[in-house]
């Protein structure tokens, strides 16, 4: 039978009584050019090619940015924008440094679920799961694939339902995991969110901007990455190559290579040097292969076949961890920081900037 | 087979029987005890607040959309007149739950006691807004009010008069609330609740480039939400009208 686990919450009621009047004093930057604010984001972030399609600016209040799988645009904002200012004080690539290196973390482990199938140890999963089971979120942001690995987003409440190997699984497409952040953040009391080191990066510029989303986000777990594609760039090239997505069952980048395997067991592999021309703009100045600013970085470099390498970096990534391995949910491995430090140097070395 | 022997009723009990029916039948003949109410000639008289059609009040409406987000039955829809937006129903849906009347922040919508409606069409049964307003065309051919009264035996009580079927009634007490900046520290300066506030209550001026300052009236505030509803970061949210007034005050005081 089906348990319906109910959790009633409330709004947080603040103790002091409401005010009528407020100050609101927040840095606005500068403006570059003598224009509306997402004008201003316009020519310093997405015309000059270093956005990171993280999403996080869709936080625009009245929902003009649109985040498809297409260079982030607001049509018609000389009209439509209120000027709030809020993409370009939440967006990361906006006065923008990049952040390299493994940055901190509290244990460096591998680590294998026995409970789900991932794209490597599904570890990712596992934390996610353990976080809901623990009662540290309600529900987590999981990006899904349809039948031609087009990325979109799904809530998930239970454990059980990761069993799904469409939900697991890496997409090497530009998922809305931002967008779907801001469209339920006043309906959710405490979530998870999985991204790209730019989505935890556009998470924690969020979370200073506004602490709603401090409040409610508890837990951000980071994907090792090097880059992403636009799903219609990557499905077209791929069927340029005669491979046909929705045929496949997994994609995976292994020492250099794209990998496509079909349910029937057969396997494509194309150098990933050879996709140098679909590698989005925005990519190619991304140093952030750890996704330092995570709660808990996951990948698959440095670890033995089956395993995921994980760094934990905050408490609640230790907390969640001591409890999977205390559940037996996990079998524990060995990890090769070295390996992981190598990919972090090489993505700084490919990835400069400014562009040389 | 079993048979049920029947005892003959004695003498003086038959005829004590007897007496008591033909009285009855002389009380009935003086005065009936039927509680029949000859409509249409005789109509009840209603509690003031019976939920019969309603009643549209475009002056006092804010277009805060409220009835429209309430209504049990989705039947009331906003109408763009000028530059607001009026309800209208359509009573092929309405339920006649009044939730719309409960919810009203400025009772902009009211009930009525009319009940016995006929519509020529389907079509006619979905009213814009200014249909709403004003009473309808009503035929009449009553002339008596009837009341029920139901201490000790039910008795009714004809009155030879006509009941206005619209009155005015006072909006029952309900908790009032009052649209308060709980979390500022979330505010993005979107400016959406001043935009979207149907009472102008909301204002704000930028001092400098840096520096906004943000302004709600409580006395003007109706409660409707429509701002909270409306705030992207959760900043408002809805406090007690009194709880509110009683904070002020305590501040002055400390
Ligand atoms: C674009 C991209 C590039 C990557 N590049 C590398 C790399 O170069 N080297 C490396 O070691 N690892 C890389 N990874 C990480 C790796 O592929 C695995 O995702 C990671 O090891 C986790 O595996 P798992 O079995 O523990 O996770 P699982 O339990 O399988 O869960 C993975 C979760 O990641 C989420 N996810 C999948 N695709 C996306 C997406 N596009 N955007 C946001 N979230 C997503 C999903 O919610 C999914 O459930 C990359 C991941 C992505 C998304």
């Amino acid at each position: 039978m089906n348990k319906v686990d109910v959790k009633l919450w409330k709004i947080p009621i603040p103790e002091k009584p409401p005010e009528c009047r407020f100050d609101w004093t927040k840095e606005r930057p500068e403006r570059v050019e003598r224009c509306k604010y997402f004008g201003n984001l316009k020519a310093v972030v997405i015309d000059k090619g270093i956005c990171s399609h993280c999403g996080t600016c869709y936080i625009c209040p009245v929902r003009g940015i649109v985040v498809e799988d297409k260079p982030i645009d607001f049509p018609n904002w000389r009209k439509d924008c209120i000027d709030c200012g809020a993409c370009i004080r939440v967006c990361p690539r906006y006065d923008y440094t990049p952040l390299n290196g493994l940055g901190e973390y509290i244990e460096a482990v591998a680590g294998k679920s026995k409970r789900f199938k991932g794209q490597d140890g599904a570890m990712v999963s596992e934390f996610m799961a353990g976080a809901l089971e623990m009662g540290i979120i309600d529900v987590a942001l999981f990006v899904a694939r349809d039948e031609e690995f087009k990325p979109y987003v799904v809530h998930i409440t239970d454990p059980d339902q990761l069993k799904d190997e469409r939900i697991t699984g890496t997409k090497y497409s530009f998922a809305s995991v931002m967008p779907e952040l801001h469209d339920s953040i006043k309906h959710v009391r405490a979530v998870g969110i999985i991204g790209t080191p730019c989505m935890i990066s556009g998470l924690r510029k969020l979370q200073k901007v506004v602490p709603l989303y401090k409040q409610k986000v508890k837990l951000a777990i980071g994907l090792f990455c090097t880059e992403n594609f636009y799903h219609w760039q990557l499905k077209e090239f791929l069927e340029g190559r005669g491979i046909d997505l929705r045929k496949a069952v997994k994609t995976d980048i292994k020492k250099g290579n794209f990998i496509v395997t079909y349910d029937t067991g057969e396997e494509f592999s194309i150098p990933v040097k050879e996709m140098e021309e679909i590698v989005p703009d925005g990519c190619k100045v991304c140093q952030d292969f750890s996704a330092v600013e995570a709660d808990a970085s996951v990948g698959s470099v440095g670890s033995k076949k089956g395993f995921s390498s994980v760094l934990i970096r905050s408490e609640t990534a230790k907390e969640i961890f001591e409890y999977l391995k205390e559940k037996d949910y996990i079998e524990v491995g060995e990890v090769k920081i070295d390996v992981i430090k190598r990919l972090c140097d090489y993505k700084v070395k490919i990835h400069p900037y400014p562009k040389g | 087979m079993v048979r049920i022997k029947v005892e003959k009723p004695k003498v003086h009990k038959s005829v004590a029987l007897h007496i008591k029916a033909i009285t009855t039948a002389f009380k009935e003949a003086i005065s009936p005890g039927t509680i029949t109410i000859h409509y249409p000639r005789e109509r009840r008289k209603l509690p003031d607040n019976f939920r019969g059609l309603l009643q549209l009040d475009k002056e006092k409406c804010i277009n805060c959309f409220r009835c429209a987000h309430i209504c049990p039955a989705n039947a009331i829809q906003m109408y763009q007149r000028e530059n607001k937006y009026y309800p209208g129903i359509d009573y092929t849906k309405c339920i006649l739950c009044h939730f719309c009347v409960d919810s009203c922040p400025t009772a902009a919508l009211k009930p009525s006691k009319i009940h016995d409606v006929a519509f020529a069409s389907l079509s006619t049964m979905v009213l814009p807004p200014e249909e709403l307003a004003g009473e309808p065309e009503m035929w009449r051919e009553d002339t008596v009010t009837v009341e029920y009264d139901f201490d000790g035996d039910l008795k009714m009580i004809k009155r030879k008069e006509v009941e206005n079927l619209i009155v005015e009634v006072e909006k029952p007490k309900r908790p009032e609330f009052v649209a308060g900046a709980a979390f500022p520290e979330n505010c993005i300066a979107c400016r959406i609740c001043v935009n979207s506030c149907p009472q102008n209550a909301i204002t704000f001026k930028l001092q400098d480039l840096q520096t906004m300052v943000l302004e709600i009236d409580f006395e003007k505030c109706t409660g409707c939400m429509v701002c909270i509803r409306n705030c992207p970061t959760q900043t408002l949210l809805p406090f007690r009208r009194e709880e509110v007034l009683k904070g002020g005050e305590s501040d002055e005081q400390g």
